[in-house]
């Protein structure tokens, strides 16, 4: 699945925004990648506290923006984000 | 000489305390100090201009959940003194403001130090006739894991020896008896990870195992680790009895005085426990685990208690602490 939007550079693949996602995580939990699946609760599976994934969503909004101008996570859509695959799949739609 | 930012406007007794603080700092020790807030504000206050002031137009309340009010009000005071560490401009900050908000501001804009999973909060306890015991964590994590402990350990190791010159501190874990054994099972969990002395392989210290809470005074340990919830509620304990019991013993020496030559000897006992004791004169708290040196006073910080603040957090930034705590984050990974 690809996603496009105002890019600088191509679409991007879902693929790449798991990696991207997954990989942030682990450096704010300090897991390796490797330890995190797609349908992982940041809660109840991974102990990802608010201010973990807050730490997320700023760091992945920054990496977009370098490809995206508008790209934005809102926050009223922060208390949606209860698994890794939510994140990715908000990614991919606001890149839509 | 760097400035030390601070946030004027997280104080309970408003900015004209913080400012003064600052200013005292800038005169009595010569440590250049930029304040952060709204200018309009700030320039009505009386010698401002010995200070520099960084533009901040938000200020997060007390009562605000961290992490979302840190994203959302990006041009708050606290934000504003950490863009300044982050930047360069400013050796360290210092801020009154809420604890959660401050500590959500130094992870999202200074970072978290890779290696160091929490950051913890780190402070000094006096203790009688020797070196102050080093406490952490005093409330940056009400829940913690077991395995976050020996990264506090760790942590303070380095504190106690850039702040007190202490060459091998003696670590312990606080708990409710000494025994092997004893505490609930979180403690005993604990227990087990820092009884393993592999931690210790880097940092020199030297385990001392369980210490109870009569120990925290004593100087049989130099640091002592613990969760933020348990670590908070014994910090105000003390500070509690400490003001408590300074406020008692100077009425009652009032109450005493004959107006003899020997009362100005009492008078400075009593002003040297205050010294001694005082929640002022610690200086506030450090936050351990972030890629910049971040103090956080109490909301109700006098001028003196800002001023302190400013002093330590200059000599933790002058101390290097942040390559040293790199280091072990490096080590542990």
């Amino acid at each position: 699945m690809t996603a496009e939007t105002h890019a600088k550079q191509g679409p991007v693949e879902r693929d790449e925004v798991r990696t991207l996602v997954c990989d942030h995580l682990a450096d704010i939990l300090e897991i390796e990648p490797s330890d995190i699946s797609e349908g992982d609760s940041f809660a109840d599976d991974l102990d990802a506290d608010s201010l973990a994934l807050i730490e997320l969503v700023e760091i992945i909004e920054e990496e977009m923006r370098e490809r995206f101008d508008d790209f934005r996570i809102e926050d009223e859509a922060l208390q949606d984000l209860r698994t890794v695959r939510d994140a990715i799949d908000y990614v991919m739609s606001q890149l839509n | 000489m760097k400035p030390v930012a601070v946030d004027a406007m997280g104080g309970d007794y408003g900015p004209e305390q913080v400012v003064a603080g600052g200013l005292k700092a800038v005169r009595e020790f010569g440590i250049p100090v930029m304040v952060a807030g709204p200018p309009d504000e700030l320039q009505k206050i009386e010698g401002i201009h010995d200070v520099e002031i960084i533009e901040a137009h938000q200020v997060i309340p007390m009562d605000a959940e961290p992490g979302i009010s840190v994203r959302r009000m990006r041009d708050s005071s606290i934000s504003r003194a950490a863009e300044a560490v982050r930047n360069g401009r400013a050796s360290a900050m210092v801020s009154p403001g809420n604890t959660g908000a401050v500590m959500g501001t130094a992870i999202l804009r200074l970072g978290r130090i890779p290696g160091i999973p929490r950051p913890a909060v780190a402070t000094r306890v006096p203790t009688y006739g020797g070196l102050p015991t080093t406490m952490l964590d005093c409330g940056a994590n009400a829940e913690c894991k077991p395995e976050w402990l020996v990264h506090f350990a760790r942590m303070g190791v380095i504190y106690a020896r850039d702040r007190f010159n202490i060459e091998c501190p003696r670590v312990g874990l606080l708990s409710i008896g000494e025994e092997e054994g004893k505490g609930n099972p979180f403690v005993k969990e604990a227990y087990e990870l820092l009884n393993d002395q592999r931690w210790t392989h880097d940092v020199h210290a030297e385990w001392v195992g369980n210490v109870e809470g009569n120990n925290i005074m004593s100087t049989d340990v130099d640091v002592v680790v613990t969760d933020g919830f348990t670590g908070n509620i014994t910090l105000k304990v003390l500070e509690g009895t400490f003001r408590e019991l300074i406020r008692r013993f100077a009425k009652a020496i009032d109450d005493a005085k004959t107006g003899k030559a020997t009362d100005s000897a009492v008078d400075g006992v009593v002003d040297g426990l205050t010294q001694e004791l005082h929640p002022d004169n610690v200086g506030g708290a450090l936050l351990l685990g972030v890629k910049g040196v971040c103090v956080i006073s109490h909301g109700s910080s006098s001028s003196e208690a800002i001023m302190n603040a400013i002093v330590f957090a200059h000599e933790m930034a002058t101390a290097g602490m942040i390559g040293h705590l790199s280091g072990i984050g490096r080590t542990s990974k």
